[in-house]
């Protein structure tokens, strides 16, 4: 504990000299901005601006302070779109369109925006501490989480989101399914072969999670707008001057600590991220809530749930990239290739050796917390502002922020075409009343599902017994028989008490 | 009616899935006893089932499209896909200048107005984009300019 | 505001560094055609420093995951095929993907072969405090029973990663079909499945090993060279040298453009690596990077891929990867 707590001081240190603090709040800001362009994300922000970090000739860790301000920027900033125009700014913020989106639709813009900084910034910090705290002991239950667990994790989210079943379940679920099957297009992970592919060599690779937002999501209401205006459904939005209020913060603290935990947890795991993370947080808060029901209509505990969880989880991908040098995520696998960058070799060397740029980092992690928060909050206002922006002009450029968003991540005009097609599908999806949700996390989960399983099987030589066969499965799967079996009980014992009552 | 047409569309799809999955996919050798074709196979059948689900109760009746409407639709995706088209032959500014002052002025600019955004957006998101951001942004024919 | 003037202004003074070279290589990129975190990225960051001093800022390094590549080199026949700015990451294993027909349509005619970044050998790596302690021990526990191990891999049925433990089991003659094989998705996931104990063995190359070197964590059990390695792999034993002379793997690192670039771009590029080449701190690289130096550019590159595809295509009809 001394240790922790002399590491943590030598790291704010170096975190707090003016030259660091003006980097992680000049990162902060830019990757604000990055992440408000739908698709555009953490990982695309980091490895776009690591060559500039580079380049400035900064020392090792204040260019690291540098990035990792651009990381949590880049996740504060996903929210943004997803609030105002119900586009996810990136993949964590998907969950983010479902009470965010209406809630900017009730007029309350700057509410949503300020809660969900607030949510943001508690997961983040949240996640700080937990890593400060436990990093290396997580890290290493991080590894022997094995394929068989993550089995176990996919049941426990696919249960969790059980939840989100709406007013017909069967539409529901051929939602998920559709997810699941775009989700086997492209060569297969265990056996090398290809699946659906249909000789397009752009689809050898499977479809990009980001184009199937981008798509369903962003293209979709592109022309659903168009479709309001001509009918003239369409009014202008009222911007109120909302902000948080003391009691939205206590209506769903409870929400925001379960979701840091959640998100945290999710995210340390290898493999699974902010978009994991945020799904199972609100599905969870789904089943929890009391007022379960208005989820989807702007509850702002709906909105605080996958904020917290997807900040927190990219808090928790950096614990086994610092502690073990195993990047948990596709951001901190550049953020790893950016230590190697400076020769410096991550894992638990790296507290002895280069202790500076270990608890530098740690530290600015805990800066870039606040000064997200204090660089957000006041611009609340004038994001909100973005609502006012004519349609005539605001349906062009959401198109053209999907194409920049789109085409500079993958570089594939194939792609352009892809989410025009999906943004059609979407669209029809929508008139037919379907929940787009349950198709973008069955195409998340779908992947993940399948080669942990095939996986699994593969260790066991095809004895299934072995998704059964240890303490981490166990527990999750009684969590997933827990989080659907509750609620079903809680509502019956309200009703038998009404019954009583009456 | 329109949810039973989807859910036709979708029906004929899954089974074409499914043929695939039954049929076609297949590794010359794997080592899970699942292989590359259990996974489809199982999503085929589910698939099917709720697309017959949905066609023996169906809950969405029409679809709600004016003539108006539709046609407008139609016009904005042959805009959208000739973005897609010219967006590398012309580069960003060009055709991000063209789609934004033709897709403003056909929801109710004038066309001074729709010029005007037009330029701006191709120049402004060029330069935030590609010059500050550094994204990859294609340049078109402007690239012997810079 | 200010602060994006600010950026402005320091990116400008970067860019006109970089004008040093041919005029269309104004944006340098190597693309990953893999996930972060393996031998594709590691071929992309030597790049990455070692072309620094010619370009004055570093290569953005693109991860463009998929297909085992092939993703990138359709991309580089379909719509990148003279990009002058893009190089690409290929090891042997994409020289194999195309010898077996993996890339469909694409095969190594379809790209323009322009350089190396050196060498690197595959390696059967154990847990530190695993039953196997030498090369030996875990052969003979295969010999006796080829589900004994668990092994894992980045790369899928096919790939160069199950091919190196194939060479392993054929070597002590066991049928690879009959050993327990897990593909992971890329070599860090792999790595983090050695280290929770999923799997017992994971074939993968030493160069991804350097960052592990003398921890406790990992256990390099063989090289799978014909020669000892440099420091800091001194002291591993070869396969040759414990007796199993046909478990040799031989990763060729380097980089291919698109088939269309212009001679002037191509060779700006070849004058690039050639001038590391001559570079003292480009062979530290290497040696850093876990890396042989094997350097290579231009024609004497071409010409020695397209032996070596030969040769793979030949062992792969022997194997029945290809009818």
């Amino acid at each position: 504990m001394t240790d922790v707590l002399s590491g943590l001081e030598a790291g704010f240190a170096v975190a707090l000299l003016p030259l660091n603090l003006a980097l992680v709040m000049g990162g902060c800001f830019v990757g604000t901005l990055i992440g408000a362009l739908p698709g555009i994300g953490p990982i695309n922000g980091v490895a776009i601006l690591l060559p500039i970090a580079y380049g400035l000739g900064l020392p090792p860790e204040s260019a690291l302070i540098l990035l990792a301000g651009i990381y949590y920027g880049a996740e504060y900033g996903g929210r943004i779109s997803s609030i105002l125009l119900n586009v996810p700014g990136d993949a964590g913020a998907v969950m983010t369109t479902l009470d965010g989106n209406p809630m900017a639709k009730r007029g309350e813009a700057g509410r949503a925006l300020s809660l969900s900084a607030v949510a943001s910034f508690c997961g983040g910090t949240a996640a700080v501490i937990l890593m400060t705290l436990f990093g290396p002991l997580l890290a290493s239950f991080a590894v022997k989480f094995n394929p068989s667990n993550y089995v176990a994790l996919m049941v426990f989210a696919f249960a969790s989101l059980a939840s989100l079943v709406g007013k017909n379940p069967i539409k529901t679920l051929l939602g998920a399914v559709i997810g699941l099957m775009l989700a086997t297009i492209g060569i297969d992970a265990n056996t090398g072969v290809a699946r659906y592919d249909f000789g397009v060599p752009d689809l050898l690779a499977g479809i990009d999670f980001l184009v199937v937002v981008i798509g369903l999501f962003g293209m979709a209401e592109l022309i659903h707008l168009v479709e309001q205006q001509v009918t003239g459904k369409f009014t202008i939005l009222p911007i109120g001057k909302s902000f948080v209020s003391m009691a939205d913060l206590m209506a769903t603290k409870w929400t925001i600590l379960r979701s840091s935990l959640i998100g945290f947890f999710i995210g340390v795991l290898p493999g699974t991220g902010a978009s994991v993370a945020s799904a199972v947080a609100y599905g969870t808060e789904k089943r929890l809530a009391s007022d379960g029901d208005t989820f989807g209509t702007g509850n702002p505990k709906g909105l605080a749930a996958p904020e917290a969880a997807n900040n927190a989880a990219a808090g928790g991908a950096m614990v086994p990239m610092l502690t073990l040098g195993i990047p948990g995520s596709g951001t901190t696998a550049i953020l790893l290739g950016a230590l190697l960058l400076f020769n410096v070799t991550p894992g638990p060397m790296m507290f002895q050796t280069r202790p500076e740029i270990a608890w530098g980092l740690i530290a600015s992690m805990y800066i870039g917390n606040v000064a997200l928060l204090v660089i957000n909050l006041p611009l609340v206002g004038l994001f909100a502002r973005m609502l006012t922006i004519p349609q005539r002009y605001l349906i062009p450029l959401i198109a053209v922020l999907a194409f920049i968003g789109v085409y500079s991540v993958v570089g594939n005009p194939f792609d352009l075409f892809m989410i025009i097609g999906l943004g059609i599908f979407g669209w029809v999806l929508r008139k037919l009343h379907f929940s787009l949700a349950p198709i973008i996390l069955g195409f998340v989960l779908g992947g993940l599902f399948e080669d942990n399983l095939r996986r699994a099987l593969s260790i066991s030589g095809g004895d299934w017994s072995i998704l059964v066969a240890d303490a981490n499965s166990l527990v999750l799967y009684t969590l997933a028989l827990l989080v659907v079996a509750v609620p079903l009980v809680l509502s019956r014992r309200k009703r038998m008490a009404l019954d009583t009552e009456a | 009616m329109a949810d039973r047409i989807f859910s036709g569309l979708l029906l004929l799809v899954s089974i074409g899935y499914g043929v695939m999955a039954f049929t076609v996919i297949k590794a010359p050798f794997q080592y899970d006893p699942l292989g590359p074709e259990s996974w489809p196979r199982i999503l085929s059948v589910v698939s099917a089932l709720c697309c017959l689900g949905l066609l023996a109760r169906p809950d969405t009746e029409r679809l709600d499209l004016t003539g108006k409407t539709s046609t407008r639709l139609v016009v904005l995706l042959v805009l959208l896909a000739a973005y897609a088209a010219l967006f590398e032959p012309l580069g960003f500014v060009i055709a991000t200048l063209l789609f934004c002052a033709v897709l403003a002025r056909i929801l109710g600019a004038t066309m001074g107005h729709a010029m005007i955004f037009g330029v701006a957006t191709g120049i402004l998101g060029f330069g935030v984009g590609a010059m500050i951001l550094e994204l990859n942004l294609p340049a078109g024919p402007l690239r012997a300019l810079m | 505001m200010k602060m994006l003037k600010a950026a402005a202004a320091l990116l400008l003074s970067t860019t006109l560094a970089g004008q040093v070279l041919a005029a269309d290589i104004d944006h340098p990129e190597c693309i990953a055609p893999a996930k972060p975190g393996g031998g594709f990225d590691l071929t992309c960051r030597v790049a990455q420093q070692g072309l620094m001093d010619t370009f004055g800022k570093p290569l953005q390094v693109t991860f463009m995951p998929g297909g085992i590549g092939a993703v990138a080199i359709s991309q580089f026949n379909t719509t990148r095929t003279d990009d002058p700015n893009a190089i690409v990451a290929f090891s042997s294993g994409s020289l194999l993907n195309m010898a077996t027909g993996k890339y469909g349509e694409w095969t190594e005619k379809d790209v323009r072969f322009l350089a190396t970044a050196g060498a690197d050998f595959g390696a059967a790596v154990v847990q530190g405090d695993s039953p196997f302690q030498s090369l030996d021990a875990l052969m003979e526990a295969i010999k006796a029973d080829p589900q004994a191990v668990v092994v894992g891999a980045g790369g899928s049925v096919g790939s160069q990663d199950w091919m190196k433990a194939a060479l392993l089991f054929k070597s002590v003659g066991q049928d690879p079909r009959k050993m327990r094989y897990v593909a992971f998705d890329g070599g860090g996931d792999a790595i983090a499945g050695l280290m929770g104990g999923s799997i017992q063995l994971y074939m993968g190359d030493v160069g991804e090993m350097v960052a592990h070197m003398g921890t406790n964590v990992m256990r390099v059990l063989a090289v799978m060279s014909s020669d000892r390695l440099g420091p800091p792999f001194a002291d591993i034993p070869t396969t040759k040298e414990l007796g199993y002379p046909d478990a040799e793997w031989t990763i060729l690192r380097g980089y291919y453009m698109g088939k269309n670039v212009s001679d002037e771009a191509y060779n700006a590029w070849v004058a690039a690596f050639e001038k590391a080449y001559a570079d003292p701190a480009f062979a530290a690289l290497q040696k850093d990077k876990g890396l042989m130096p094997l350097n290579m550019a231009g024609d004497e590159l071409v010409a020695s891929v397209k032996t070596r595809v030969e040769k793979m295509r030949a062992i792969a009809m022997e194997a029945g990867l290809i009818k």
